[in-house]
């Protein structure tokens, strides 16, 4: 599996660190953030960030809020929600938001990191094309 | 159902009795003060009457007993003895004072009471008599005069003496009067046909026959002597008396007024009035039993009809109470049941880097791990069906044949029914309308209803469904089973989340909680209860949708 970045935030601590560390285990490059006003501060101080994975309930600025926050402000970071409220509403609103996916709890990690692998594939896709189309306009530039 | 017909039955009482009262009532009281103030009014009146009639009639016979007197007075003091003594004398002054009739005779009597002269008819029976001892001769002597009791005496008629004398004078003159006299004078005073009028002396003797023939006085008029006021009057339950003393207190006129004789006339009204408050009572006892019958039968139909509409009512509040509260502790059971698999989950990672000769048991762990992962799996499923559906129910809604999505549903099942020896009746409606719903969501409530009614049957059995339209407006679909049935206490929570009556761990108890929120959310409804002779049967009531283009079959 291709080594991308986790930003895991969840206001449950031990959840939050048992998943970073087991997403760490697995070779992925995982990190936590206790609420949506920190993980944006780390998405801000980091220099690569691939993919978030959000609560949706949360204290204080709750998932979606925080997915809201960082289309706008890292239009490349993927973000995936995780919720124990299977309201259909929420999803919804996630998914016309822009959040890759929608996952219920309780869920094993073999699923979970099956789901953050192909939000970051999203995300590699995204920015090779990104890539190609600036190569392209450099290509095209005038020597 | 004994206890509710007592219930309604007393209502029925109460309003009688209140509306019997209400009716009948003031008539009554209105009837007896009326009664009250009338007869005494009339009693008072009669009163009067008699206390004048009294007056008067005690004034004619006091003027006419001092006529009487003042007649033998004027004899008296005009004629000296000698000349009275003289029959020829006595026969012309009686011829001169009797033409009226009432003095019967004139007697003379000399100071020793021997008789001098006597006219009159009883000649033969009072020769020789002498008076010298008798009480009235020598009352006569000391206060001048005398009045006598009635009396028949030697004449066998009933008549009065009055006998006078003079100081100056040494005999007395004696006349006997004609007592009818007096009978006519109490006849006129006579008030109404029952009415009386008499005199007593201070016996209690009749000095004038009773007009109604009356020989004694009763107990209570016997004290009317005992009065010693000129006047004086009596009240009893049926007679008015009143009286007064003549001729010097010794006679007692008494007019006696039969208040019912009065009152004739009231008693006629009165009898109307009472046959007409009774009319009216039988009348207002009709109408008040009418009126209490209906109006126990309406609350009883009001009741009813309530206790119907408020049961389904209670049944949706409820349902939605228990919605919310499922939801609410599924997502608190979310939390720690990740939390849960998490930690299974590092221990199942965990576990391959230990030594196999360290770790005895290390099968037994692997083992256990999956056990916990496998069981949070099934809370997870649970948890997730409390919480909703895979996706929002009624969103995707399709033209529908209610009678193929059944019949799909049985397809589902008929390899098992089968083998359990059930059958599947169809009594579908062929003209069905097509409708438009969430065609999936309908077939997993038609497959529950299948389900279950399978469940319940066991073996050997018979499953009807019958689908028919009331007036294109609405699908009724009907599972019924010849299953043993709902228990009464059963029927209240069977679309309960987690209420099941199969063995643990055979079901969730979600099935119908899940069915009746479908349902629900399609606008219909759902109702369970038990057929007539044994099983149990669930009617489901859809709306139906006009079918919007183009009309896609489900099959």
């Amino acid at each position: 599996m291709k080594k991308f970045n986790v930003l895991v935030v969840d206001d449950e601590q031990e959840f939050r660190e048992l998943t970073v560390k087991r997403l760490n285990k697995r070779g992925l490059e995982a990190k936590g953030a206790e609420s949506g006003a920190e993980a944006l501060k780390k998405l801000e101080h980091s220099k690569h960030n691939d993919v978030a994975l959000l609560d949706v309930k949360m204290p204080g600025m709750d998932g979606i809020e925080t997915l809201r926050q960082i289309r706008a402000q890292h239009p490349l970071v993927e973000v995936v929600l995780l919720t124990g409220h299977a309201s259909v509403d929420s999803g919804v609103e996630g998914m016309k938001l822009g959040a890759f996916g929608y996952l219920l709890k309780p869920i094993e990690l073999e699923p979970h990191v099956e789901k953050l692998a192909e939000a970051y594939e999203k995300k590699r896709l995204h920015e090779e094309k990104i890539e190609q189309a600036q190569t392209k306009k450099f290509m095209s530039m005038p020597t | 159902m004994e206890r509710k017909k007592r219930y309604y039955s007393t209502i029925t009482r109460r309003l009688l009795i209140i509306f019997f009262c209400l009716s009948v009532l003031p008539i009554a009281c209105f009837g007896l003060i009326t009664k009250g103030s009338v007869e005494g009014i009339n009693i008072a009146k009669l009163k009067e009457l008699a206390t004048s009639t009294t007056a008067h009639r005690a004034e004619v016979i006091s003027i006419f007993l001092e006529e009487k007197i003042n007649l033998l007075n004027m004899l008296v003091t005009l004629y000296p003895e000698e000349y009275l003594f003289h029959p020829k004398n006595l026969e012309d002054l009686f011829l001169a004072i009797a033409p009226k009739g009432d003095i019967v005779d004139l007697q003379v009597i000399d100071a020793e009471g021997v008789q001098h002269g006597y006219i009159g008819p009883y000649r033969s029976m009072i020769k020789g008599k002498r008076y010298d001892n008798a009480p009235w001769f020598k009352e006569t002597l000391i206060s001048g005069v005398h009045v006598s009791d009635v009396f028949t005496g030697y004449r066998n008629v009933p008549h009065f003496v009055v006998a006078v004398t003079n100081p100056l004078k040494t005999f007395v003159l004696r006349a006997t009067i004609n007592s009818s006299i007096f009978n006519s004078l109490l006849h006129s005073a006579q008030l109404g046909a029952h009415g009386d009028a008499f005199i007593i002396n201070r016996d209690g003797d009749f000095q004038t026959p009773s007009l109604q023939g009356t020989k004694t006085l009763l107990p209570v008029e016997r004290q009317l002597i005992s009065f010693d006021a000129q006047e004086g009057s009596l009240i009893t339950n049926t007679y008015v008396y009143t009286t007064r003393w003549i001729d010097n207190d010794r006679w007692l006129l008494v007019v006696k007024a039969n208040i019912a004789d009065s009152l004739g006339h009231y008693f006629r009204v009165r009898n109307q009035i009472i046959m007409l408050m009774v009319v009216i009572s039988i009348l207002a006892m009709i109408g008040a039993t009418t009126a209490s019958v209906a109006i126990s039968r309406n609350l009883e139909r009001a009741d009813k009809e309530h206790a119907a509409l408020s049961l389904p009512f209670s049944q949706v509040e409820k349902m939605a109470t228990v919605g919310r509260l499922a939801a609410g502790i599924a997502h608190e059971i979310n939390n720690p049941l990740q939390m849960i698999t998490n930690q299974a989950g590092w221990i199942a990672e965990l576990l391959p880097e230990e030594d196999p000769k360290q770790l005895k048991n290390m099968e037994e762990y692997t083992k256990a791990v999956e056990q916990i992962k496998y069981h949070v799996r099934r809370a997870g499923t649970i948890t997730h069906r409390l919480l909703g559906f895979s996706r929002k129910i009624g969103e995707q809604k399709e033209n529908v044949k209610i009678n193929d999505l059944i019949e799909e549903a049985i397809s589902f099942v008929e390899q098992e029914a089968h083998f359990q020896s059930i059958l599947i009746t169809r009594r579908f409606d062929d003209n069905l309308p097509l409708t438009m719903t969430d065609g999936p969501q309908l077939q997993q409530v038609f497959l529950n209803m299948l389900n279950n009614s399978m469940d319940a049957i066991e073996q050997n059995g018979e499953i009807i469904i019958s689908t028919r339209s009331v007036d294109d407006k609405k699908l009724i679909i009907e599972f019924s089973d010849n299953g043993p049935g709902i228990t009464d206490e059963n029927i209240q929570r069977i679309f309960d989340p987690f209420f099941t009556t199969k063995d643990v761990g055979k079901g969730t108890g979600l099935g119908l909680y899940i069915s009746y929120n479908i349902i629900e959310k399609l606008g219909g409804s759902i109702t369970a209860g038990n057929r007539a002779g044994d099983g149990a049967v669930f009617t489901i009531a859809l709306p139906v949708a006009k079918p919007g283009p183009p009309p896609r079959i489900h099959a």
